[in-house]
């Protein structure tokens, strides 16, 4: 045993769990307390106002907007980075000339700052300047409306998010595919299972789990979409891809409002949590299998 | 409390830590970073004694750490720099310290000197102005003269002039800012106020929902018709570069930083075409915007005296000459606006002297930043033809009356 008794495991774990208990449930608890309060920043005075910031959230088009377009954000960037990782894995999992200077220029983009691949896609995505509708035209295809057209813009976003996002769920899926033991593909090849078929009835349930923790991992980072947003457009045009992320940061930094800032907070910390516990009880029932 | 102990330390240790006999300085980065380093060695030259640190954030950076140190009255910035938009939230919560009458002086752009008394123009001066910004209009003088049409003088003129260029050549009409917030509000306001209207009265209520400010913003939405494709999401960047290579023929909104490249070979396909004036008015008077920066004592500074000392001296005309030929700076003091050397090097300083003495600032309310935010999204959906201009200003009218009462 590694510790004598239970004294001297509370002994030690104590430091850790007070300084967790001041970094994490400090905050929260203060969150949850300012989420019911009216709070003037500027004389420090906050009266109670029960369920008004609430109610006065679920009024705001803007607040509602932005959870849909959050919720939307989420499903199609996780989606597309992690089924593009799949791919990626299942080709870089077999040898291939020029394989060993290929893995380096596919993982390249996730090692770029967010700021300076947004400020760079945003250049591309010009209407009149962009390198992307420039090569458009040049092979007579009209050039498209990237970040104005508000039926579009979040799904640039989306792209730019997946340009820079697919090696981590790359990365992960490689490791699974890498710890699946050889024998077992090669006792399905024994068995007539070749190609396709091995890899979709033998190779992926078998990779399940590093898959839905690709999912997951990309689903609570893309869930906090925020600096994509603020680089490349706003949150326009129109409110077509305010954030949550982009409305708290709003209520909390540049209005000071905490009692606002704090219930958005708490409605999108209520939504990662159902997202993440879906996730994880899906990640525990495969291990379990 | 506890929460103040932890604002404390996050905001020390952001801060690099000084004795009492030091003076610390909470500035910008980029180039206004690069000019309050130069006010700190020229000053060191005359004060050896006083050790300056200069703190430098980006702009919104800067506004949250002010925010956080005065309330927390941590006292550790000694001089801030803050936008004109920043200083009625900071003087309603009595975060900043008056200034002695001495710092009065006549060579001050009046209007920018105003801009920092406090409760109104006969108060006592708590900022002194350092950066000159004011919003101008631009026309490219080559493209009008090519369709013989004269300098607009009127808003109406500046729609009819853009239709006319746009539908007779490749060249846009008309630029402005129109991403959401800030940007499509600074936009907008110098036609709001062209037109009459304003954002808020005298009493703080909200005056969207006039007929002038309706008519304003038709005439703003109008303008997209003539604009680049993609202005709704075009920021200060896009409009530079489409006014500099010539693609537009007129931006509603310049500021003085933007210009020097305009008549710079290098970058600009229209050397010594664009014009600059005041923005035009629909009725009465033109009201340029006022976008000044200032230098202000916190009232939780230990080195107020100190302080006073190196804002004089960070404002005075020497600093403000060195400032606007090395660095680009607009100044706020007429002997430099009309000074030989200066204007020799910026031949638009005459005008940009005139839009400044006539500047507006933008109204005085303590959430200005959220007002514009509210009034920012509505644009921009009126803009996008999601909503009506009517409707619009209706429901931004409804939610700034809401919160400016609150």
């Amino acid at each position: 045993m590694l510790f004598e008794n239970r004294k001297q495991l509370s002994t030690l774990l104590l430091p850790a769990i007070v300084v967790l208990g001041l970094l994490t449930a400090y905050p929260i608890i203060s969150v949850v307390y300012n989420a019911f309060l009216s709070v003037d920043i500027g004389s420090g005075q906050h009266h109670f106002v029960g369920m008004a910031n609430f109610a006065e959230l679920f009024d705001d088009f803007f607040f509602v907007t932005a959870i849909q377009n959050t919720l939307l954000f989420t499903v199609v960037a996780s989606t597309a980075q992690v089924l593009l990782g799949l791919v990626l894995a299942l080709l870089f999992h077999r040898n291939f000339p020029g394989r060993r200077f290929a893995l380096p220029v596919i993982i390249y983009p996730m090692m770029i700052s967010t700021l300076v691949c947004s400020s760079i896609w945003r250049s591309w995505y010009h209407y009149d300047f962009g390198f992307l509708n420039a090569a458009f035209v040049s092979v007579g295809l009209p050039p498209q409306e990237w970040l104005f057209n508000p039926d579009f813009a979040l799904y640039a976003i989306a792209i730019v998010d997946t340009w820079q996002w697919t090696p981590m769920a790359f990365l992960i899926i490689l490791a699974g595919l890498q710890s699946v033991p050889k024998d077992i593909s090669d006792a399905a090849m024994v068995d007539g299972a070749t190609g396709w078929k091995s890899t979709l009835y033998i190779t992926l349930p078998l990779i399940q789990k590093q898959i839905l923790l690709a999912f997951l991992l990309r689903s609570i980072d893309t869930f906090k979409l925020f600096d994509k947003v603020y680089v490349m457009t706003g949150g326009g045009p129109g409110n077509a891809t305010e954030t949550l992320s982009m409305f708290v940061y709003k209520y909390g930094f540049r209005f000071f409002d905490l009692g606002m800032a704090s219930a958005s907070s708490l409605v999108m910390l209520a939504i990662s949590l159902a997202m993440t516990l879906i996730y994880a009880k899906r990640v525990m029932k495969g291990g379990k299998q | 409390m506890f929460r103040k102990a932890i604002i404390a330390s996050v905001i020390l240790a952001t801060t690099p830590m000084v004795n009492a006999s030091e003076l610390v300085i909470a500035g910008r980065d980029s180039s206004y970073g690069e000019a309050m380093e130069f006010i700190v060695s020229e000053y060191n030259k005359l004060q050896p004694e006083t050790k300056v640190t200069l703190v430098k954030r980006p702009s919104k950076g800067l506004y949250e750490s002010l925010v956080l140190s005065m309330r927390e009255q941590t006292g550790n910035y000694d001089v801030i720099l803050m936008d004109d938009t920043w200083s009625t939230e900071f003087l309603t919560n009595k975060w900043l310290a008056p200034l002695s009458k001495a710092v009065e002086d006549k060579d001050f752009v009046q209007a920018t000197f105003d801009i920092g008394r406090y409760p109104d123009v006969k108060g006592s001066a708590y900022a002194m102005p350092m950066v000159g910004n004011v919003a101008m209009f631009a026309w490219n003088r080559a493209e009008f003269a090519k369709y013989g049409l004269s300098q607009p003088t009127s808003w109406t003129d500046v729609l009819n002039s853009a239709k006319k260029i746009s539908e007779s050549s490749d060249t846009n009409g008309v630029v402005f800012r129109g991403v959401k917030g800030n940007p499509i509000v600074t936009g907008f306001l110098p036609i709001l106020w062209g037109y009459g209207a304003d954002v808020v009265d005298q009493d703080g209520h909200s005056t969207l929902n006039s007929p002038a400010a309706k008519k304003a913003l038709d005439t703003f939405l109008a303008m997209k018709q003539y604009a680049p494709k993609g202005v709704d999401v075009y920021n200060a960047d896009e409009v530079r570069e489409s006014l500099q290579k010539g693609t537009t023929a007129m931006a509603i909104e310049v500021w003085p930083a933007w210009v020097p490249n305009l008549d710079n070979a290098e970058v600009s396909n229209v050397v010594g075409d664009i014009e600059l004036m005041a923005p035009p008015a629909e009725v009465g008077a033109p009201a340029p915007m006022l976008g000044i920066w200032q230098l202000a004592v916190p009232a939780d500074s230990d080195n107020k005296q100190a302080a006073e000392s190196f804002i004089k001296f960070a404002t005075s005309s020497a600093i403000q000459k060195a400032l606007a030929l090395d660095y680009g700076m607009p100044p706020t003091r007429n002997s430099v606006y009309f000074d030989k050397d200066v204007v020799s090097k910026y031949r638009w300083y005459p005008q940009q002297a005139k839009a400044l003495a006539s500047g507006k600032a933008r109204p005085r309310i303590h959430n200005w930043a959220e007002v514009e935010s509210i009034l920012g999204d509505y644009l921009q959906l009126a803009m996008m033809g999601q909503m009506s201009a009517e409707q619009a200003l209706e429901q931004a009218h409804a939610r700034i009356d809401r919160i400016v009462k609150s």
